[in-house]
């Protein structure tokens, strides 16, 4: 029964409801053009090595901008790659952002017109020659949002690239040289397997997999090949020289044992957890796992590029992008220019990643050095061939699929190259 | 005294039951307070040496987690109350007013769970981008009211369908109107449906994912959940962060499940309106 | 026995009717408020997505007509009916064993429990079966993934401890036996939710039909079957149902746990039509798979919402 108390609960229930709804109007931050704020996104973390130095930044250019903040916001990686076109279109875009580099991220938006084309301020403050040829392919679009040439959408202030991490200890543990050349690497890998060690880490429901069979083709390939892959410079074969051995090898390895079989359902932070945890001796992956290693790894270890190829995958890292709709681009500028600076390119060198303009005698740690000047070797060399995800969109999830098969052997390597195929066919874009 | 002895058996049975649902909590509780050394040095199922809190210090200074909380119990909060009452007109309207077609209405309202929420995303960011609302909680509010009050409807309306008629008949004998009948007597008995809906509707929406990604897009107006998103990168994740910040994350719908409890088992029972 | 009705300070404006039955239509405009609302926010975005799905568009840009080419493409795409079957598989974990289930848990812990030990024991146990629930999917699929990991799991691990070694698998990386892996974990996540439903709906039961059976000499279990079950034949046919759409519709674990894998082996359509839609950025082939699971399932609901307003119907019909 509805008594006079009973009312009075209702009433306020309601007045509360009634301005909890009004308070949740908050609406968006459209950000002002009259130049006293810098809106700037990102998705490192604040521990890595590119967020201390683009903290860095952010001091710096606050400090050469009396009177103008930044005001920075974290974002995810999974928000920003899902909402970024939604977000471009709207008055939320920010004045600078990171933002994926390749052509179904960064090609994608840049040929819809949703970002600044910045290749009057890259001959301005002369980034492009900061910058090694490899690095600047993710960084130019053309008109159909192919990387490799055209305007200037991106700058990188990184690069990635992978490498064998290998643990030092179980070396000298099991009597085995370190990894100088393949035959060494094929070596050491059945020592450890007569010794009842799964020598790879590795995670099949993610990336690693497939970018150990793209390396082992890629150990059979050439420039070209990688252009006519990536760059749709031509038709790409699966069933050519290339591709077969990658995926025959691989398909060895896991019979051979050098890759577990239980590794089809991993996920990659199981793989890095395996490594550090001395499970397996060998991790082949990215420069994005060197700080947490360095944090963690409680063992001595070294990293060697894959030995016996000219081609490794990388790439410059993500890109620093200037939204069309930004209403601070010159502050957007400005910014972008402290951070290409050699004081925060050492830092971020000296952090822990991979520097693309940095002062080689300004680094200081060994191993850092070695991860710096490792890729430097690479990127001269020309030797930087992207991922094999990159290509044809959502062809990740077909190649993360495919490979399981082949970890788990239900299916055979003509086989796998066949579906790969016609995945590829099925989605590359018409040129 | 046999009878007696028989009980304790299923109790057992029954804690041990309670004891595995429980146990990936007590998982997530003991990862949430492991260093990422230790993690990475043991496992995600060891115990935890001390007891580590500078992870969720920090990560709670970086994206703000009182303000994520706030926004999650005002939208959560919100939206429970208000498709609670939506619930309750509409299956006012069907379980006892019996309106013709009641089997095409309630489909019309139960398309709104039925419809995968991927193929909301862009038609809500261009109506809510035309109105004015993207990225506002509001917004993220009135859409899940909607969705919520599918199954609330659905519910409520099933349940309602068996509402003695007799209740009813006397009250409007007794001079009531609908809007009386609804608020004095329909709604007091069915106390413990509204307390599970309450209780459903703010733990979905404390929950969801998606949506609350795509139209919250300043970090001023994002919910627990999105917040969560940011430890998952591009290529690595925090594992040990990732645990402590659900655990965080997880209580206050824990708390608001706890307070609710007592709904679900008070109210009127028909045998006692009789 | 009357129910007397407290009139507010405002005198009632109707007058008594005592003639015959009103006719129901005022009973619409209590709808009003959610037809409305569900028609702009459900049914418009609806049929936005049913127009995309008639193109070709990659999220940003102009959509660019392509008529029945995504249909067309749909029918022949055996990784989609591929993921169907799963579906079903789902259905079987999500709805019938977690009904079936908590329509035992739910018996047993209101009347066996909370009569025997007190309602202060069934609550708590209650919570414990419902707190699945309440952690998001995203941390239960991560923390999962660790217990079922094939080299340090803690499921592997119990099972070589109690000298079963040889039953230990690859749980979610082996294909033939990833999908019942899943099944497991959704059956884990779904209990608490036809439980607490249960619950609530047994308080809608008349204790003394309890106690007329009791004398009678029935036992726990006909009770159940003769009682308890017809009683809340609402709530089964409401739980039912709406446990068979969200297996249908279930993305976040697989998502979580296997991604679909190993090899497509746990490929669901939600996880199918996300990955569409954001992954390989063709939304409007993504908006065909999404109508026409929706529509597929919306005409299995309407079945199972015919089924149980011809029930009721017939219900009244009895009673009256």
């Amino acid at each position: 029964m509805l008594t006079a108390r009973r009312r009075v609960v209702a009433t306020a229930a309601a007045v509360l409801t009634g301005s909890l709804l009004l308070a949740s109007c908050g609406g968006s931050d459209s950000g002002s053009s009259d130049g006293k704020t810098l809106r700037l996104w990102h998705y490192e973390a604040p521990n890595s090595a590119m967020g201390i130095a683009w903290n860095e930044a952010i001091k710096e250019f606050e400090a050469k901008h009396p009177g103008v903040k930044v005001k920075f916001e974290e974002k995810g990686f999974e928000q920003i790659q899902k909402t970024a076109p939604m977000v471009l279109n709207s008055s939320d875009a920010p004045d600078l952002m990171e933002y994926n580099k390749g052509n179904a991220t960064a090609g994608l938006l840049s040929k819809q017109g949703l970002l600044t084309d910045l290749t009057p301020e890259v001959t301005e403050h002369g980034w492009d020659k900061m910058l090694s040829a490899g690095v600047k392919t993710t960084s130019r679009y053309d008109a159909n949002g192919v990387m490799g040439s055209g305007k200037w959408y991106g700058i990188p202030n990184y690069a990635e690239y992978t490498m064998v991490f290998y643990n030092k200890d179980l070396f000298k543990k099991y009597g085995i040289a370190e990894p100088k050349t393949f035959d060494d690497l094929t070596a050491a890998m059945d020592t450890f397997v007569a010794k009842g060690v799964t020598p790879l880490a590795n995670a099949g429901a993610e990336y690693p997999a497939q970018q150990y069979l793209y390396q082992l083709a890629l150990s059979k390939a050439d420039r070209s090949w990688v252009d006519s892959y990536e760059l749709y410079q031509g038709k790409p074969d699966f069933h050519d020289a290339a591709w077969t051995y990658g995926a025959i090898t691989f398909a060895d390895w896991v019979k051979k044992g050098y890759i577990g079989k239980t590794s089809s359902g991993a996920k990659a932070e199981d793989a890095g957890v395996a490594f550090i945890q001395g499970k397996n001796p060998i991790l082949f992956s990215g420069s994005w796992w060197y700080g947490r290693f360095k944090a963690e790894n409680k063992f001595d270890w070294g990293t060697v590029l894959w030995p016996g190829s000219n081609l490794t995958l990388g790439s410059g890292g993500n890109l620093w992008v200037v939204p069309k709709g930004a209403k601070n681009k010159d502050l957007a500028y400005d910014f972008i220019d402290i951070t290409m600076s050699k004081k925060i390119q050492n830092l971020l060198g000296n952090k822990g990643g991979v520097p693309v303009a940095a002062d080689a005698s300004a680094i200081t740690d060994p191993q850092a050095g070695t991860l710096i000047s490792n890729f430097n070797t690479l990127s001269d060399r020309d030797g930087l061939a992207f991922y094999p995800d990159w290509p044809v969109p959502g062809f990740y999830d077909v190649l993360v699929s495919e490979t399981q098969k082949l970890i788990t052997g239900s299916e055979k390597p003509d086989d796998f190259l066949d579906h790969v195929q016609q995945a590829y066919d099925k989605g590359v874009p018409q040129q | 005294m046999t009878t007696a002895l028989r009980r304790y058996p299923v109790l057992v049975a029954l804690c041990l039951a309670a004891l595995f649902m429980v146990l990936p909590f007590l998982v997530v509780a003991v990862n949430a307070f492991k260093s990422p050394a230790e993690y990475s040095q043991h496992g995600p199922l060891s115990l935890p040496g001390g007891f580590y809190v500078e992870g969720l210090e920090d990560f709670w200074q970086r994206v703000d987690y009182s303000q994520k909380l706030l926004n999650s119990v005002l939208i959560s909060g919100c939206v429970a109350v208000l498709a609670a009452v939506l619930s309750i007109l509409n299956a006012y309207a069907i379980g006892i007013g019996r309106i013709r077609g009641r089997t095409w209405v309630l489909a019309f309202f139960v398309l709104a769970n039925v419809l995968p929420q991927e193929a909301l995303v862009y038609p809500l960011y261009y109506l809510s981008k035309q109105v004015g609302l993207y990225d506002t909680r509001l917004s993220v509010i009135i859409v899940f009211t909607v969705i919520q009050s599918a199954f609330g409807t659905y519910l409520l309306s099933s349940v309602l369908g068996q509402f003695p008629r007799e209740i009813i008949e006397a009250a409007r004998i007794d001079g009531a109107n609908r809007w009386q009948v609804l608020w004095r007597i329909v709604v007091p008995v069915s106390r413990p449906t509204i307390g599970v809906l309450l209780v459903f509707f703010f733990i979905w929406t404390w929950n969801e994912f998606l949506l609350p990604l795509v139209m919250l897009i300043s970090n001023d107006n994002q919910t627990v959940s999105v917040a969560l998103g940011v430890l998952q990168g591009q290529r690595l994740m925090d594992a040990t962060m990732t645990n402590a910040a659900a655990l965080l994350g997880v209580l206050p719908a824990l708390v608001f499940f706890l307070v609710f409890q007592r709904t679900l088992t008070r109210g009127i029972a028909v045998g006692a309106v009789k | 026995m009357t129910v007397t009705v407290e009139r507010g300070a405002r005198a009632v404006g109707k007058q008594p009717h005592t003639g015959p039955r009103r006719p129901r239509t005022s009973y619409a405009l209590f709808l009003l408020p959610g037809v409305l609302t569900f028609l702009v926010v459900v049914v418009v975005p609806f049929l936005m997505n049913t127009g995309v799905s008639f193109t070709e568009w990659s999220g940003v840009g102009s959509p660019k007509w392509s008529g029945l080419a995504n249909y067309r493409e749909l029918m022949d795409d055996s990784e989609f009916w591929a993921s169907f079957r799963h579906s079903l598989f789902m259905v079987v974990a999500m709805a019938v064993v977690p009904t079936v289930v908590g329509l035992v848990l739910a018996a047993a812990l209101f009347d066996y429990i909370g009569k025997h030990f007190g309602t202060k024991i069934a609550a708590v146990l209650r919570a414990c079966f419902y707190l699945p629930q309440v952690l998001p999917i995203a941390v239960a699929g991560i923390v999962w993934s660790w217990i079922l990991a094939p080299d340090n799991g803690a499921l592997n691990a119990l099972l070589k401890a109690i000298g079963l070694g040889s039953w230990q698998q690859d749980w979610l990386g082996d294909p033939d036996i990833a999908l019942y892996s899943v099944m497991g974990v959704m059956v884990w996540v779904q209990i608490g939710f036809p439980l607490v439903v249960f619950m609530a709906g047994l308080q809608r039961v008349d204790p003394q039909l309890y106690e007329a059976a009791e004398l009678d000499g029935a036992g726990w279990w006909r009770r159940f079957w003769h009682i308890t079950l017809p009683q809340i034949r609402p709530e089964i046919s409401v739980v039912l149902t709406w446990c068979t759409i969200a297996a249908l519709k279930v993305f976040g674990a697989v998502y979580v746990l296997t991604k679909g894998g190993p090899g497509g082996a746990t490929d669901v359509p939600s996880y199918f039509s996300f990955t569409t839609f954001f992954e390989k950025t063709q939304v409007g082939y993504g908006a065909a798979i999404s109508t026409v699971l929706t529509v597929i399932i919306l005409l299995l609901s309407l079945v199972g919402l015919r089924l149980q307003t011809r029930a009721e119907d017939a219900e009244e019909g009895a009673r009256a």
